[in-house]
């Protein structure tokens, strides 16, 4: 391997194979291998099949798919921590991976003591973490809670530190697992933020994510990863389009949310430009557009859940045409995820937070000054003032 | 020597597991093989009469320390990596320090009860020798050995789960059968097998660290040119063969554990 011939912050995967056997019971022991010599376990599985992958420095990729698809599979290999059984793997510059939260953390450790650990874990010297140590520790926002033990944290304390401790390892290649989905909405931002500072600097990062938000802010480029071979690989939107039709297919057309009267064969939301979208900001114009497969639909519900599963809106319709469209004005949701329940199809969208107004409808009211009789009417009946 | 800080991080870490951070925790540590001493000196010098050794607590004491600082070392190597499996599995340092930190801390109370037991032998037999000088090799040269097989026991373990059952289960015969609390040469069952002898002598690589420790340490005497030859080859060989081991099978655990 000649990672002298890569640039700091480049990535490169050729025809990566790694497969794990698959046992009940994890550990084999000196008995079994006198006593069954030649037994035969279950087949291996390949959870990466020949896959390659190139990131130039300054990309930003993000990793979907479903279960099992070789996602983190794909990050421990790119971490150096799970070798290939086939195939190449060169990162160049100093990799910081952040695959689990609190993974190297001892838990009787004060935060101060944890970043030490982490720092050296990562290869740092005593000097090189400690000139870090006040930067790291105000940018968790620990406060006090930096000398007590890490065991008294919460998971988003846990999250602060560590993802303050990878932000400042000065990273050529950053790895992040799921892990930026815990922390509040503030920091995250400043994580972002602080990311992106790396990135424009010529650092690369890669993000493992289930949630299309999270990707769709972050990176540009997506990898769709399905059984362990690489399915897509381009821009943020089409991938992100490419993992829902792969979801879709599992279950054989869709998401099957109830046993509706419709076969939808494609849903798709578009912006007013008619591109395809994941992330929406409030007030803006929406379009749903969705095509018929067979099946002589009679009735077709349009419904919009938040987060918990809670429908927001419901509308019905009877399709005039194989191709329809439903058109939407301006969005009057407010940040966050939404499933769009297109007959027996589901959609995920997400709407941008933006200051104005919390909850899940955009009320698209205005604040003002006013005289006392205008603000309240009915002032002098009981009851009047809602 | 990128990774020196991470050392002393870990071994911070072990020292504050093990001690929970407060010098009490070192006392149980010294405490233990005193225990052990005076139990052996009640049984085999006094009520079986066993022995004709001078001084036999402080012979001996020796022998135990280093024992105990062999034995335990490699039953907490063991299961380092298991206890690690969260930090192996998701972050890329060298794994070598896991167990070798355990090592450390073994042998930071080995110097400790060193350093208790040394002065005690001086003092009685009232005269100070230059041959306690080798025991400044010959505690390198344990410390190898022992980080060696703690390489091989730790790496073993995490690929077969019965590893540290079955050296448990063989750490207590060969206590008995190392020359700890007699002198080959003084076994009465010995004599006309000169084969046996030489097994008991050259079989167990952990007996000429022992007498070689001994004779610097109780007889302050220069140990037996044969032992000191075999106590720096199989430190080298323990080593080496042991690094080699690890090295061979380290890719892998992450997945193993």
């Amino acid at each position: 391997m000649s990672a002298a011939t890569l640039r700091s912050g480049e990535i490169l995967l050729e025809d990566a194979t790694r497969s794990f056997s698959v046992r009940a019971d994890r550990g084999t022991t000196l008995k079994e291998l006198v006593l069954r010599r030649g037994g035969r376990d279950a087949p291996p599985v390949r959870a990466l099949d020949g896959v390659s992958l190139h990131v130039r420095p300054g990309e930003t990729v993000g990793i979907v798919g479903r279960n099992g698809a070789g996602k983190s599979s794909t990050l421990r290999v790119l971490a150096g921590i799970v070798p290939l059984h086939a195939g190449r793997v060169e990162v160049g510059g100093r990799i910081v991976s952040l695959l689990e939260l609190a993974a190297g953390f001892g838990r009787e450790f004060s935060g101060r003591e944890n970043v030490e650990l982490n720092g050296a874990l990562h290869g740092l010297g005593r000097e090189e973490v400690a000139a870090r140590m006040d930067d790291v520790l105000a940018f968790s926002e620990l406060g006090e809670f930096v000398d007590a033990p890490v065991k008294t944290y919460s998971a988003g304390m846990l999250l602060r530190l560590g993802f303050s401790i990878a932000a400042h390892l000065d990273a050529d290649v950053l790895l992040l697992d799921e892990v930026l989905a815990v922390g509040d909405e503030g920091f995250q931002r400043k994580c972002l933020r602080r990311i992106s500072q790396r990135i424009a600097a010529g650092a690369t990062l890669v993000l493992v994510s289930h949630d299309p938000g999270a990707i769709e802010r972050v990176c540009e480029r997506v990898v769709v990863l399905d059984g362990g071979r690489k399915v897509f690989d381009g821009p943020v939107s089409d991938g992100l389009l490419a993992y829902h039709r792969l979801i879709g297919t599992e279950h054989g057309g869709g998401e099957s949310v109830r046993s509706g009267p419709t076969a939808v064969a494609d849903v798709e939301l578009l912006d007013e430009s008619g591109r395809t979208r994941q992330v929406f900001r409030p007030g803006e114009p929406l379009r749903v557009a969705l095509r018929l497969g067979p099946g002589a639909p009679a009735r077709l519900d349009l419904e919009v859940r938040d987060e918990t599963g809670r429908p927001v809106f419901r509308t019905t319709t009877e399709p005039a045409s194989e191709t329809l469209v439903f058109e939407v004005e301006r969005l009057a949701l407010l940040g966050g995820d939404y499933d769009l329940v297109a007959g027996d199809r589901v959609v995920r969208f997400s709407v941008a937070d933006e200051p104005g107004g919390e909850g899940v409808v955009d009320l698209r009211g205005t604040w003002r000054a006013a005289a006392p009789e205008t603000a309240l009417p009915g002032s002098a009946a009981p009851g009047g003032g809602r | 020597m990128r990774y020196r800080y991470l050392f002393e991080q870990m071994v911070r870490r072990e020292l504050r597991q093990k001690y929970k951070g407060s010098w009490l925790g070192v006392v149980w540590y010294v405490v233990n093989p005193l225990v052990l001493m005076g139990a052996y000196a009640l049984m085999f010098g006094v009520l079986l009469d066993a022995v004709q050794i001078e001084d036999y607590p402080l012979f001996l004491i020796v022998g135990l320390i280093v024992w105990v600082f062999f034995s335990q070392s490699l039953l907490a190597a063991a299961t380092s990596l298991l206890e690690q499996a969260s930090l192996v599995g998701k972050v890329r340092f060298p794994r070598e320090t896991v167990p070798a930190s355990v090592v450390a801390v073994q042998l930071v109370t080995f110097l400790v009860l060193l350093v208790l037991v040394v002065p005690v032998t001086i003092a009685v037999r009232g005269t100070l020798e230059p041959e306690l000088l080798l025991l400044v090799p010959l505690v390198a040269c344990l410390s190898a050995f022992t980080l060696g097989l703690a390489l091989v026991v730790s790496v073993l373990h995490a690929y077969y789960r019965d590893v540290q059952p079955i050296l448990a289960a063989a750490l207590l015969p060969w206590f008995f059968l190392t020359p700890i609390f007699f002198r080959v040469q003084d076994l009465p069952g010995l004599e006309g097998r000169g084969w046996a002898e030489a097994l008991l002598r050259w079989g167990n690589p952990v007996a000429p660290f022992v007498e070689s420790v001994r004779d610097v340490v109780y007889s302050g005497a220069l140990p037996d040119g044969a032992a000191l030859l075999y106590v720096a080859v199989a430190s080298a060989v323990a080593l080496l063969g042991g690094w080699w081991l690890f090295r061979r099978l380290q890719a892998e655990l992450a997945v193993v554990l």
